[in-house]
């Protein structure tokens, strides 16, 4: 039993959750970032948790709070709850999202909105000025974009019309034909996430095997080799995890494989556990060690040692 | 004793403890002696309902309480209540000044004299005062302590560690001549002992006050008269100003500067505190006994020059400054009377009128006796030439002459000092430096040094007749580069070209550095509404010929280099950007030398600065010439009378006022019109309000005009400038002083504050109280006036769930147009004293962190006593896109902005980033901003992180320079707020 890619995709329109613009850190230059909501792994670390659900959800955010309880007096189905730690007691919650309406602060928010492909790019134009002085772009991530293959074409090819300079964030398990077919060619690079080699580790930490993943890899790899879109394959570096010496050895030895010259270490950080709270998700990484603190410089010095043959992105 | 309370007998008694300690002890009652005679003087004190009311009266050596206060009173102090006598009596100098801010006290009448009470008191609390502040300090410094008591080590060598990683440049600019290395990459200041030495002296010499200049010029006064002269006959003003400050070049001492290769000082002292009687010394009265004891930004003062200051110069001056001629002439005006308040706008002009250039390039191509042979041809020319212009057109001649003298004076000064030099190399120097002055300013500049020198003498002298406040240099890399290029020319191998180079950097620093050798005198009071300034001597790079070409030339970068290498505050430099003609390595390497310093140079949009002086149909190659002023304001150089500091607006006490009906919250004041009571539902719609806030603001406009108009007056009375005069297009032909309109363009310039809060109020009110209906105004005003005390859900509304001033709405931007359109039409429709018309800026100098502790909560949330966004800049909490706010802002409308703006930034390197990414990521925010049309931008590149560690452990940071809002300041010298303002800015990554 391996990794079944998820069918060709789904159609219809995402939820979007976030579009961040002025983003450094995905790709060159000044970068406008669009989050997917949805993604076919479910790794424990996930550092975007809001995007792992395909449908929308509700988030609370203590900080936030006013304390002003007028979302308890709104909730018709009484979930919200301020005596529990997490105020919304999602087993009632029936997302009708009328708190988010009410709430004052903005404490209670809808994660996950239904965006067109014309409004995706319309948010994008205001950026186009940063993108030509910095060669910057626009950055699918998520969540999975591939998920929704049909949506991420007719994107892509939008913003490609408009000049824009593309890169797509993926976990690798996709149907590769449709890929290559309706998303590849709209692309200027791939940025290939890469966790655990092991199939069996990575079942376990991600939710499914990696056959898949590593056959997309070594395709990709192949075809950006041959004069094809640019892949660069992304680690995030996981203390105990994915940051192990034998782990970390084993993907160095898979892109000496595949012909890589560069890779990415994303290094690990701690945020996403209060992300995680806030749609009211439990923490599966709760009582391992340093998971909830940054990496320590010297650890990520380590696992940089592995891949002394490549250039570092 | 009708209407009198119980604290009404304390006041009494207190003061006759004063009047006993005046009368019966000799050297107390010795404080009273002035030139000679008896300084009288009345002094009332009581509070608004007369519940006390006390009078003390020093005449002929004698001082006497009274049980009330005389008509002929010098100056009452009014105390809102009986409580405050009693705060009052426990205060220390400094909250006695912050209750003064906060009107909880108020004066009328003549400040001078107030000024004077309070160096009486200080006579008599001498050594309880010193306690005193011993204790403020230690206190202050242990707070700071255990507030950040991590030392972070890895913090401090950030400044470091950016320079280190300096980049190399390409020689892309037409302009460039001689730099193969335009960056000039291969040098830092271990390159140039002499100014490593010199930045060393700078940041551990304690500035001093001098008394040189205000003594010579009083001595001068006391002895020919000032208003009329020794045989009774009216002055003609500009001609005793020049024959004072004749007096004053021809016998000030005539320094050189250890190991300096630029001749003269400003004062004697190593960094000097220049006193301005005229305009606003003796606002320091009070203060000469404590002065140097103060917390922050203390000045040294001998013994013997705070007893000539109190005897024998003060006294000359109480009544013949700007403001109290206005006082005695207009009978304290109502226009005077809210700026003494200082809630609802700060005159710049009762301390000078000096922001402006000076024509430069003239000088160095004639030299001053080249400008006088002109003065002699216009007079011979215009035989019809009336009595005034004779007279104006010789004053100025006199104090070209005078400056000849001091230069002359300087180049013996240099000559005996090459006698007695034992090193041969300095020999060498003085020598150099002998011939020099004996050849400039008199004569044309024909070398590097001798253009560097002839400027700063003028400089210099310029500083001897105008306040150093704002007074700017102008486009020195466009006037040098001729000299420059003379001296490269000469150059015959390449050895002698690379030192030619080395000395050319060596030069413009030693220029930076003697602009350093002053500062202005800040009375502790604007050590809160200012603090950390220095005289804002702005010098701008770059940007396009008067014919249009690009302008960037070598000496462009050796400005640069120079200003990296020193990272200093003053002169404030500026660079102008023009995206049609500039290269972007030119800019790229301001945004690395913004990365090293931190905070400088601020980077200004050529086209927009033009675009926005449209309206007044300057010729294209005097608009193409401009220079930016004081913080960032354009003027057109060497032909332009344009005070572009008159005053600083605050338009929030506007706003105040409109939710109180013409009520200032603060000042407990009736002052504006009667626009409606939010309270009793006067405002059916938003356009109402809109209307009502204005009203407001056209009264304070028209009464901030009227002010500045009268102060005008007062300038071309007491102190017109012929030096400044000669100096500027526009008098030779005119025949009048430039105090009087004689430039040939004349404008003065508004600093409007608190566009960003404004705008979100008035969003706020707009879409929560009119459009949405979720709250009612009188609600709304509740919580305001409770500082939402009560109600944190309605706060937590205004503040997250209404679009502000730079989050991409579109809304929010037509209303901050809106408002700064009415701001400028309001200013364009007053001509000041000079004939010319007002212009609109949005930059706020520190006065938004002063404001703000002067004004209570909004209805955008912001809370009583926190500062406004300084200049222009969007609110923190308004996007977490920078994007966003570049965009908005770039999309107000230039045409409302013809004073400039300030567009501050906070971005935070990313320590993964490498030096040149870091550089490209700000080239790329500045250049799109430019391309949006953006007007000017300042980065401050520090991270919050680090001004914490500051705050706690100044010593470490000396040097750490910040952008406030137009200017530069190194941040441990800032106040309190200041410092947190900085710190609580929105920061972000790159």
């Amino acid at each position: 039993m391996g990794d079944a890619p998820p069918a060709a995709g789904r159609t219809g329109t995402p939820l979007i959750l976030e579009i961040k613009g002025n983003s450094l850190d995905d790709g060159p230059g000044i970068r406008t970032v669009v989050f997917f909501k949805g993604c076919p792994l479910s790794c424990a670390w996930c550092h975007n948790p809001e995007s792992k659900k395909v449908g929308p959800e509700l988030s609370f955010d203590p900080r936030e709070c006013a304390g002003c309880g007028l979302c308890i007096e709104t909730c018709p189905r009484g979930a919200i709850d301020d005596s529990i730690e997490a105020h919304v007691d999602r087993s009632r919650c029936d997302l009708c999202f009328e708190c988010v309406e009410t709430c004052p602060s903005g404490a209670l928010s809808r994660v996950g909105r239904e965006m067109s492909v014309g409004e995706v790019a319309a948010v994008v134009e205001k950026d186009l000025p940063f993108f030509r002085t910095s060669g910057g772009g626009v950055t699918l991530s998520g969540g999975e974009p591939t998920l929704f293959m049909d949506y991420c074409s007719r994107l892509l090819a939008r913003l490609k019309e408009m000049g824009v300079h593309t890169i797509l964030e993926t976990c690798g398990l996709f149907d590769a034909d449709a890929f290559v077919r309706t998303v590849l060619p709209h692309l200027d690079a791939v940025y290939f996430d890469l966790k655990l080699y092991d199939p069996a580790e990575h079942r376990r930490w991600c939710g499914t095997g990696n056959e898949t993943v590593l056959a997309n890899f070594a395709e990709l790899m192949r075809a950006g080799l041959e004069g094809g879109v640019e892949v660069l394959p992304r680690i995030p570096l996981i203390p105990g995890i994915t940051a192990t010496d034998e782990n970390l050895e084993a993907l160095a030895e898979l892109l000496r494989g595949a012909g890589a010259e560069r890779v990415a270490l994303l290094e690990y950080n701690p945020l996403w556990l209060e992300k995680t709270a806030k749609v009211g998700g439990r923490n599966p990484l709760a009582g391992r060690d340093a998971s909830d603190r940054w990496m320590e410089r010297s650890d990520v010095e380590r696992c940089r040692a592995a891949f002394e043959a490549f250039e570092l992105a | 004793m009708s209407g009198k309370s119980v604290t009404n007998l304390v006041g009494s008694a207190v003061l006759r403890a004063m009047s006993a300690s005046f009368n019966y002890r000799g050297s107390v009652r010795e404080q009273m002696r002035s030139n000679g005679s008896w300084t009288d003087m009345t002094v009332g004190i009581r509070t608004e309902n007369r519940s006390v009311e006390q009078g003390i009266r020093f005449r002929d050596g004698k001082a006497k309480v009274m049980g009330r206060i005389p008509a002929d009173v010098d100056v009452t102090m009014i105390l809102a209540d009986d409580a405050v006598v009693w705060d009052l009596l426990k205060a220390t100098p400094n909250e006695t000044l912050l209750m003064l801010l906060r009107s909880k006290i108020r004066l009328e009448g003549n400040l001078s004299y107030m000024n004077l009470m309070n160096y009486y008191i200080s006579v008599l609390l001498a050594g309880q005062n010193t306690k005193r502040n011993a204790r403020i300090k230690a206190a202050d410094a242990e707070r700071r302590r255990a507030e950040a008591p991590s030392v972070q080590k890895a913090l401090r060598g950030e400044m470091a560690r950016r320079l280190a990683e300096r980049m190399a440049g390409e020689k892309v600019d037409p302009g460039v001549g001689y730099l193969e290395d335009p960056y000039l990459s291969g040098y830092d200041i271990s390159d140039f002992p002499r100014l490593k030495r010199f930045v060393d002296v700078h940041f551990t010499t304690r500035p001093e006050i001098c008394g040189e200049r205000p003594g010579l010029l009083t001595d001068w006064f006391q002895a020919n008269g000032f208003e009329t002269d020794a045989d009774g006959n009216p002055w003609f003003p500009p001609t005793r100003q020049a024959l004072a400050f004749k007096y004053l070049m021809e016998n000030r001492e005539p320094f050189i500067r250890k190991d300096d290769l630029v001749a003269g000082t400003t004062t004697t002292k190593e960094i000097g505190v220049v006193v301005y009687p005229d305009t606003h010394g003796t606002m320091i009265w009070g203060e000469l006994g404590s002065v140097s004891d103060r917390l922050l930004n203390p000045y040294d003062i001998s013994e013997a020059t705070a007893k000539t200051f109190h005897h024998n110069i003060f006294p000359f001056w109480t009544r013949r400054n700007m403001r109290e001629w206005v006082r005695e002439k207009y009978d304290q005006p109502l226009c005077q009377k809210l700026d003494e308040r200082f809630a609802v706008y700060f005159m710049w002009k009762t301390a000078a009128l000096s922001h402006t250039i000076a024509d430069f390039p003239r000088m160095m191509r004639l030299g001053t006796n080249g400008m006088i042979e002109e003065i002699d041809a216009e007079l011979a020319r215009d035989e019809g030439a009336s009595v005034e212009k004779r007279e104006t057109l010789q004053a100025m001649r006199i104090c070209l002459e005078a400056v000849n003298a001091y230069a002359r004076r300087l180049s013996e000064k240099a000559a005996s000092e090459a006698a007695s030099e034992p090193d041969p190399g300095r020999r060498k120097e003085l020598e150099r430096m002998a011939e020099i002055c004996s050849k400039v300013p008199a004569g044309p500049c024909d070398t590097l040094d001798e253009a560097v020198n002839a400027c700063w003498i003028l400089w210099l002298s310029l500083h001897m007749e105008s306040t150093n406040a704002g007074l700017s240099l102008g486009r020195m890399d466009q006037w040098f580069q001729p000299y420059y290029e003379a001296d490269m020319a000469a150059c015959a191998t390449p050895e002698e070209t690379e030192e030619c180079i080395r000395r050319a950097i060596e030069l413009v620093g030693c220029f930076y550095m003697r602009c350093t050798d002053h500062l202005p005198l800040i009375p502790d009071i604007g050590n809160y509404l200012f603090g950390g300034s220095s005289s804002d001597q702005a010098i701008t790079l770059g940007g396009t010929t008067p014919d249009g070409r690009d302008a960037v030339c070598d000496m462009t970068y050796i400005f640069l280099k120079v200003t990296e290498m020193l990272n200093i505050r003053d002169p404030n430099v500026n660079a102008r950007f023009n995206p049609e003609v500039n290269s972007d390595a030119y800019l790229k390497r301001l945004c690395e030398v913004n990365l090293i310093t931190c905070a400088t140079p601020s980077l200004h949009n050529d086209l927009a600065v033009m675009e926005s002086l449209e309206e007044f149909d300057y010729p294209v190659e005097e608009l193409r010439d401009w220079s930016a002023t004081g913080c960032v304001e354009p003027t057109l150089s060497g032909r332009h009378m344009g005070h572009t500091n008159c005053m600083m607006m605050n338009m929030v006490a506007a706003l105040e006022m409109a939710m109180n009906d013409g009520r200032h919250p603060l000042m407990n004041w009736e002052v504006g019109p009667r626009t409606g009571r939010v309270e009793d539902g006067d405002f059916e719609n938003f356009e109402e309000f809109f209307d009502a806030f204005t009203t407001q603001f056209q009264f304070l406009i028209d009464n901030s005009v009227e002010y500045n108009n009268l102060l005008g007056e007062a300038h071309s009375v007491l102190r017109p400038t012929p030096l400044l005069s000669s100096m500027i297009e526009g008098p030779l032909p005119s025949g009048r002083d430039v105090t009087l309109g004689g430039a040939k363009h004349n404008t003065s310039g508004s600093a409007c504050i608190g566009l960003a809060d404004v705008t979100d109020s008035l969003m706020v009110v707009k879409k929560l109280v009119f459009d949405e209906k979720k709250v009612s105004f009188s609600d709304l005003k509740r919580a305001v006036d409770t500082n939402f005390a009560d109600d944190p859900a309605l706060h937590a509304r205004v503040t997250r769930k209404v679009p502000l001033f730079g989050s991409g709405d579109e809304e929010a931007v037509a209303v901050a147009n809106r408002v700064a359109a009415f701001a400028h039409d309001a200013f364009r429709a007053h001509d000041n004293f000079r004939g010319g018309p007002y212009t609109a800026g949005f930059w706020s100098m520190s006065n938004h962190v002063a404001f703000g502790t002067l004004t209570g909560a909004l209805p955008s949330g912001r809370l009583a006593g926190k500062p406004f966004t300084p200049g222009l800049t969007p609110e923190p909490n308004a996007s977490k896109n920078l994007l966003d706010n570049i965009r908005d802002v770039a999309r107000l409308d230039p045409h409302s902005m013809n004073n400039n703006i300030a567009f501050n930034v906070k971005v935070v390197p990313s320590g993964s980033d490498s030096h040149e990414q870091v550089v490209d990521h700000m080239f790329s925010y500045v250049k799109t901003y430019f391309e949006l049309g953006g007007m000017q931008m300042q980065m401050n590149v520090v991270t919050s992180d680090m001004l914490r560690d500051a705050m706690a452990h100044p010593e470490e940071y000396r040097n750490l320079l910040v952008r406030i809002s137009g200017y530069n300041a190194y941040f441990v010298t800032l106040n309190r707020d200041m410092q947190l303002e900085l710190i609580e800015r929105a920061e972000y990554g790159i």
